[in-house]
């Protein structure tokens, strides 16, 4: 690279970058664009605030890099219940449905996301008070509400939409649209991964399958592909990871071996390329991915009291291989894996007749069968991390994409989609313990006090894993892309 | 005054005007205290926070960010600046700190603006033209070539080299060229055949690589690989993305069109108008590239009217991302709420391009195709036997049904009548559209609302949520028309349909949801059978007579019974369903090319919100180049983007073929002489070689927009056929080879890597164009696709024709950086990742190719291992082992077989790197 051809802006940061180690630009999507990008640095940020771009050595992509700022949560843990769970039936107390249960008082929209709506209903499980803190929780998470002390809700979320791909895009990726990074892939670009022999980022997917928004919930968009997460659960390895069945050990042996030969070979030719030598890195990590990915998923070395815990051997099928999924995401988080996101629903096929959280109808029948796959298991894994001081340095975000009404819809039986209020959770690294932030309005149907964004949570997200959300950008298309688009404030009365 | 302080101004104007006492409100004395004490600190000549300044008339007349006037002279009612000073909007309230203007202050700026926003001493100016001095807005001026006798491009790129202490790179062995220059220009490996033809003609021949290149460019195969990149750069795909992430029918059509105009050398101008305009070209399957982009459907953002709205306007948006970035090669969209951050492009230009495009939706219709094109052909050879066929069914006097896969016509003798009634035997029917047709004008419904018909029906019968106007409304889909007799009631469900005027009628056309069938497919229902078509079985259609009375014209029970005791017309009627099934398939069909209605008024929506619609904006192109296009609201659609392709394709237009020759460069070399390939903005990147990127452009232009000529032209240069091996020196100035003293390696396309093992395995079957191959299963429409076979037999085909699914991986080769066609991108990433490895050493896809490559070669080398062992060297690399590298590779062969050895070569670098 010239210099000659960069604004004087772009010359500074090669002056101060010693840009002679020019490896950290060689691996192509980060190459000459994100160089070239950082030239609009003065005029690209809206805050003011210049870019920080993660070095990146293309050898080896997930090294683990620093934070922007020291940061108690080193790795986070993303509980993710598509389908959108009923925040007035779990987290968020609300007396006066009880009182209004069968009225239509003023104010309540005629048409909401399934069309004509009907009256106020009280919650379908009796809330309780739990632990030290008093918090009020339903029965319907018995579970979950014994843990009340240690997690931080935020009662005042809203989104920009009421369709569920839309929403789960918004909530995981930051835009509504198609084609982002998600949250995942954004830390894992900042962050690389503690861990030498497990991919930075594992999805792993609910038993049934993938969520609505399939793959952009954890996939790169724009990012290469390295940051994307890696799909896999308890029951399936990654595509392609195990041996084929006509190939020994022999064989891969074999295999490696002629093709360092070739490898070494053509690399004469190409002593000083960067972008071969990470080629033969990644066929290392796969050999070592071989290994440790099927070692990961095998369980049979969990105390029977782990399963017994997580329940991987009570309750419905679902919530057996949910409960295997839950323990396979705490073994990942033990071994420094920087990103786990879980996934407690899928899109609405197969299974037992209900996929997800999306209860349009008896949602007593269908939020329950929901519950019980979700609540023991996750409950347990929290409990396990805590118990093994893990909650000191993971961050835990429970997630939804958006609420339910506090009235039923025309049928009389489920609620409909609420983008204007819903409840999320966050526990563990330097998270206030048993806390509330922000309320709904007296009903639920909207936040009122303290409304927080989706691009607030994120943000608040990224800072607590020590980035700063204004400065974790991407150039692409004309636009240092962030994972808050323009928006977004850290909550700081959330951080302990 | 720019300059001068806005107090020192102030005093002078005061001393020279002296105070004017009348009704009218003065300036000086009651206006510009309020702007001074509350505004311009923050929007003056100090700060100008949202690029907007108040203490000038000029550009309080054009406003901030926000792109909307603050004033509008005469009418507060539209003056910026009186809302939020009214702070309507708290999230825009201003000003932002202490107290709101008072009552009686907005109350004096109101005042102000309605009298005409008087300004002493600046009333002339009204706000010029923007303007610009970015590069890529600048006029292209073609430069001198530098002197010397080399290709100009290597002029060009040399005079760059000779201020650097770099050396260029000898010309590259030829077994690296033609490696090269096949997969640039084919997408495809030499075989083995081709690449030792080359070899050697290099050697006596001076014209070999000249004969070389066009043999390649007019491969077939050349279309193939140039219209991935197309698709590419617009991020096009097979399904919509969104809720339920729908396949689209027949929208391969457009890729078809894309790969004959490569193919045809279509010149780049035509090319771009065919794909805005096309069905006004005769190329209708080209207007697919305006619903290239992801779309989400109204039916799936649910019942409330502003997200309806929202969706369409996301919709737009989509349309106007892929234009703006493919053609323009600018971020439009990011003029959607406000004006662009960086580039001269208002919030006005934005909407006046969503304005050009109102017209068009994301769905289907029949493209309009000229008169040479096969399909046109073939309808024109059936049509007459079909009207053959109908005669027969016509002259026996007979009624009949025709089955057209998404609808029933049905066809009874003519009548002139004001109205139809159809009487249905069944206790329920379900119809999302009903129409009437005559025999003449035979496209006219006579039955849609929106051309004066009125439906009648019993009401009582009418089912919840199926009001009747759906079957007259001109929208198919899941919005119904139902109606059911009450249960053990004779009564059964009727309709009338009265015109305005009487009509001359033939025809009855019904269908239940014509959409699914039409514009998607691979859909089963839960027990995972294809869901069936329905059509109303059987009915009795009258006519209003002038008494008032209505006549029986038909009675489809009488017509069947007839029909199917009559050997003969029996027949005719069999051979005319062969026809229809002929011609679905044959002719033109329904295609997923994006489906045009009228446009309606379009407004700027301030801050993107279609809830907050402000002034109407006509169609036109960007404002700073010249755009006007002399076009209103009422302009029909077709002539809205006829125009603007007419205006993208001027040869003054500064973007269009700099855009386009950059685009072609940097797939050819990896990267651009602008590296933001669509974004030739302020925070896109300047080109390293501008005056050649010039030279090109025009050179482009003059050429009749040539594109496989100005191929030929970069490909022929020395840049192109330089040696890519690295200089440690070299590298340490310039790693990413910018300069190009060496061409730059790069991991090749996750297309090229499977194209190109298939064909090394003799599998690849070669047909070019048509439907694609599937991957996926058939899906419920609320479910995930998932990856069926992605490696049988079916599959070998080049990956183009690999059904383009979004956000869908296909277990091998999405992990190659294939996009995921969510965002426009100008190119690919090139990532490395363990999971790449996994997939080409495990997949089945490569095990069993491992093995027929392995056949292939021991065949060939007639049962020899060590010839097997080169002629797999020879598939997959184009060259011989090394001694050692056969040594090696027979120590495996006898130990675990020749296919193990396959399965290496495809692994390795020298493969998986464009040399």
């Amino acid at each position: 690279m010239n210099s000659e051809y960069l604004s004087p802006l772009g010359r500074k940061l090669l002056d101060r970058r010693g840009f002679m180690n020019s490896s950290a630009l060689a691996l192509g999507g980060l190459g000459l664009a994100q160089l070239l990008g950082s030239e609009a640095d003065e005029t690209t940020n809206f805050t003011g605030k210049s870019p920080i771009r993660p070095v990146i050595d293309p050898d080896k992509p997930y090294t683990s890099r620093a934070p922007h700022h020291e940061a108690p949560a080193k790795r986070v843990l993303i509980i993710f219940c598509p389908g959108a769970v009923s925040h007035v039936d779990t987290w968020d107390y609300k007396p006066d449905l009880t009182k209004f249960h069968g009225q239509k008082p003023p104010g309540i929209p005629a048409v909401t996301f399934e069309g004509p709506t009907g009256n106020i209903a009280k919650p379908f499980w009796d809330f309780k008070p739990r632990g030290q803190s008093g918090k009020m929780i339903s029965d319907l998470v018995p579970n979950l509400a014994r843990h009340a002390d240690d997690f931080c809700f935020l009662h005042s979320l809203h989104t920009q939409t009421s369709a569920h791909p839309q929403g789960e895009n918004f909530l995981n990726t930051g835009f509504t649209m198609e084609g982002f990074p998600s949250a995942g892939a954004w830390m894992t670009y900042a962050l690389g991964s503690q861990c030498k022999d497990l991919p930075a980022f594992v999805a792993i997917n609910d038993p049934r399958g993938m969520a609505r928004s399939g793959k952009n919930n954890f996939g790169s968009a724009f990012l290469p592909a390295s940051f994307q997460g890696t799909d896999f659960n308890a029951k399936n390895p990654p595509a392609n990871l195990t041996r084929p069945a006509v190939y020994s050990s022999a064989h891969d042996r074999a295999t490696i071996n002629l093709l360092q030969k070739l490898n070494s070979k053509h690399l004469e030719r190409f002593p000083a390329d960067n972008d071969l030598a990470a080629r033969i890195a990644s066929y290392e990590m796969a050999g070592k991915m071989q290994m440790s990915v099927p070692d990961i998923m095998d369980l049979k070395g969990e105390p029977a009291s782990i399963h017994k815990q997580y329940g991987t051997d009570t309750g419905s099928d679902l919530k057996k291989e949910y409960a295997k999924n839950c323990i396979l995401a705490r073994r990942l988080l033990e071994k420094g894996v920087r990103v786990v996101q879980l996934f407690n629903g899928s899109d609405p096929s197969g299974g037992n007749g209900i996929t997800n959280w999306d209860s349009h109808s008896n949602i007593k029948d269908t939020h329950a069968m929901q519950a019980e796959i979700m609540d023991q298991p996750t409950a347990a894994l929290i409990a396990d991390l805590k118990q093994r001081g893990m909650l000191d340095d993971t961050l835990v975000v429970w997630a939804t994409e958006f609420g339910r009404m506090p009235f039923l819809q025309g049928n009389g039986t489920g609620r409909d989609h609420n983008p204007d209020a819903f409840t999320c959770f966050l526990a563990g690294a330097g998270v206030k313990k048993g806390y509330s932030h922000g309320a709904s309005d007296r009903f639920g149907a909207k936040a009122e006090k303290d409304p927080t964004s989706v691009y607030d949570f994120n943000a608040t997200i990224l800072h607590l894993m020590g980035l700063d959300h204004e400065r974790l950008t991407y150039y692409h298309n004309g636009l240092e892309r962030r994972l808050t688009n323009v928006h977004g404030h850290v909550i700081n009365d959330v951080l302990a | 005054m720019t300059s001068s302080h806005l107090s020192i101004f102030v005093s002078t104007l005061a001393f020279s005007l002296g105070s004017v006492h009348s009704a009218t409100t003065d300036f000086t004395k009651d206006v510009l205290p309020i702007l001074e004490d509350r505004c311009i600190k923050c929007h003056g000549p100090g700060k100008q926070k949202a690029k907007l300044r108040l203490d000038q008339r000029p550009t309080m007349l054009k406003g901030g960010d926000s792109g909307l006037p603050t004033i509008v002279p005469d009418k507060p009612e539209k003056s910026f600046l009186i809302e939020v000073v009214k702070q309507l909007d708290p999230e825009m309230a201003m000003p932002p700190k202490g107290d709101p203007l008072t009552r009686e202050q907005v109350a004096t700026l109101e005042k102000w603006i309605a009298e005409g926003a008087e300004w002493p001493g600046q009333m002339d100016d009204v706000g010029a033209k923007p303007t610009s001095d970015h590069w890529s807005l600048q006029p292209v001026k073609r430069p001198e070539i530098p002197d010397g006798k080399s290709h100009p491009i290597d002029a060009f790129l040399n005079r760059a080299l000779e201020k650097t202490e770099l050396k260029a790179n000898p010309e590259a062995d030829p077994l690296s060229l033609v490696r090269r220059a096949s997969i640039t220009l084919t997408g495809l490996p030499p075989t083995p055949a081709r690449s030792e033809r080359f070899v050697s003609d290099s050697k006596n021949d001076p014209q070999a690589y000249e004969k070389l290149i066009d043999e390649l460019l007019a491969s077939p195969h050349f279309g193939e690989r140039w219209a991935q990149h197309w698709l590419d750069a617009i991020r096009w795909a097979e399904t919509n993305g969104s809720e339920a992430n729908l396949y689209r029918k027949n929208a391969w059509v457009y890729r078809d069109y894309v790969v004959r105009a490569f193919n045809n050398d279509v010149p780049y101008n035509q090319f771009i108008s065919e794909q805005i305009a096309g069905d006004t070209m005769g190329a209708g399957e080209a207007t697919g590239f305006l619903v290239a982009g992801p779309h989400v459907p109204a039916a799936t953002v649910g019942a409330e009217a502003t997200a309806i709205r929202q969706a369409r306007a996301d919709r737009l948006d989509e349309v106007v991302q892929t234009v703006g970035a493919s053609m323009l090669g600018m971020t439009v969209s990011c003029a959607r709420c406000h004006n662009h951050k960086f580039d001269p492009i208002s919030i006005q230009d934005y909407y006046a391009l969503t304005a050009v495009f109102q017209g068009v939706e994301f769905g289907g219709r029949h493209p309009e195709l000229s008169d040479e094109h096969p399909r046109k052909k073939r309808a024109k050879e059936l049509y007459p036997q079909m009207f053959k066929e109908r005669q027969t069914l016509r002259q026996a006097g007979l009624s009949w049904a025709e089955h057209w896969g998404g609808f029933q016509d049905y066809q009874f003798k003519a009548e002139t009548t004001k109205a139809v009634r159809i009487d249905f035997t069944n206790p329920s029917v379900f119809i999302d559209e009903l129409e009437i047709f005559g025999p003449k004008g035979h496209r006219q419904n006579f039955a849609l609302s929106s051309g004066g018909a009125t439906l009648k029906t019993d009401p009582s019968m009418t089912q919840n949520r199926g009001d009747l106007h759906n079957a007259n409304d001109g929208y198919f889909g899941t919005m119904m028309w139902k109606s059911k007799a009450p249960k053990d009631s004779p009564d059964r469900p009727w309709v009338e349909i009265h015109f305005t005027e009487s009509q001359t009628v033939n025809r009855f056309r019904s269908s239940s949801n014509r959409e699914y069938y039409f514009e998607t497919e691979y859909l089963v229902n839960k027990q995972g059978k294809k869901s069936s078509v329905y059509y109303p079985p059987n009915f009795r259609i009258s006519t209003l007579q002038e008494d008032g009375t209505w006549k029986q014209i038909a009675h489809s029970q009488h017509a069947k019974n007839r029909l199917n005791k009559d050997p003969e017309l029996k027949a005719a009627h069999n051979r005319l369903h062969t026809l229809i099934g002929q011609l679905s398939e044959e002719g033109p069909r329904h295609s997923f090319i994006g489906r045009f209605q009228k446009p309606v008024v379009t407004k700027v929506l301030y801050r993107g919100s279609p809830e907050n619609p402000r002034d109407e904006v006509m169609p036109r192109g960007f404002e700073i180049l010249d755009g006007d296009l002399g076009l209103d609201s009422s302009t029909p659609d077709p002539e809205r983007r006829r125009r603007f392709a007419e205006w993208l394709t001027r040869p003054e237009n500064p973007l269009t073929s700099r855009v386009m020759v950059n685009r072609i460069w940097h797939h050819i070399f990896g990267m651009g002489i602008v590296p933001t390939a669509s974004d030739f903005g302020l925070a896109g990147a300047p080109p390293s070689h501008p005056e050649l990127l010039d030279f090109l452009a025009s050179e482009f232009v003059e050429d009749d927009w040539s594109m496989k000529s100005m191929i030929r032209f970069i490909v022929s240069s020395d840049a192109f056929r330089r040696a890519s091996n690295p200089e440690s020196l070299a590298l340490q100035t310039d790693a990413s080879s910018t300069l190009l003293w060496r061409f730059p390696p790069r991991r090749i396309e996750a297309e090229v890597i499977r194209d190109g093992i298939l064909q090394a395995s003799g599998k690849l079957d070669p047909s070019i164009g048509g439907r694609g191959f599937r991957i996926h299963n058939e899906k419920q429409t609320y479910s995930q696709w998932e990856v069926v076979d992605n490696h049988g037999p079916k599959t070998w085909r080049r990956m183009l024709y690999q059904e383009r699914m979004r956000r869908v991986d296909d277990q091998i080769f999405t992990a190659f950086d294939f996009p995921d066609c969510g965002q426009v991108r100008a190119k690919r990433s090139i990532s490395t990742t363990p999971l790449q490895a996994l997939n080409l050493l495990n997949s089945p896809f490569v095990v069993t190719q491992s093995e027929f490559i392995a056949e292939r070669a021991l065949s060939e080398a007639g049962g020899d291992q060590k010839g097997a062992v080169t002629r797999a060297f020879l598939l997959l690399l184009n060259r011989v082992p090394s001694e050692q590298e056969l040594t090696a590779s027979l120590e495996i062969v006898s130990a675990h077989g020749l296919p193990i050895v396959c399965r290496t070569l495809i692994n390795s670098n020298e493969f998986a790197f464009l040399p």
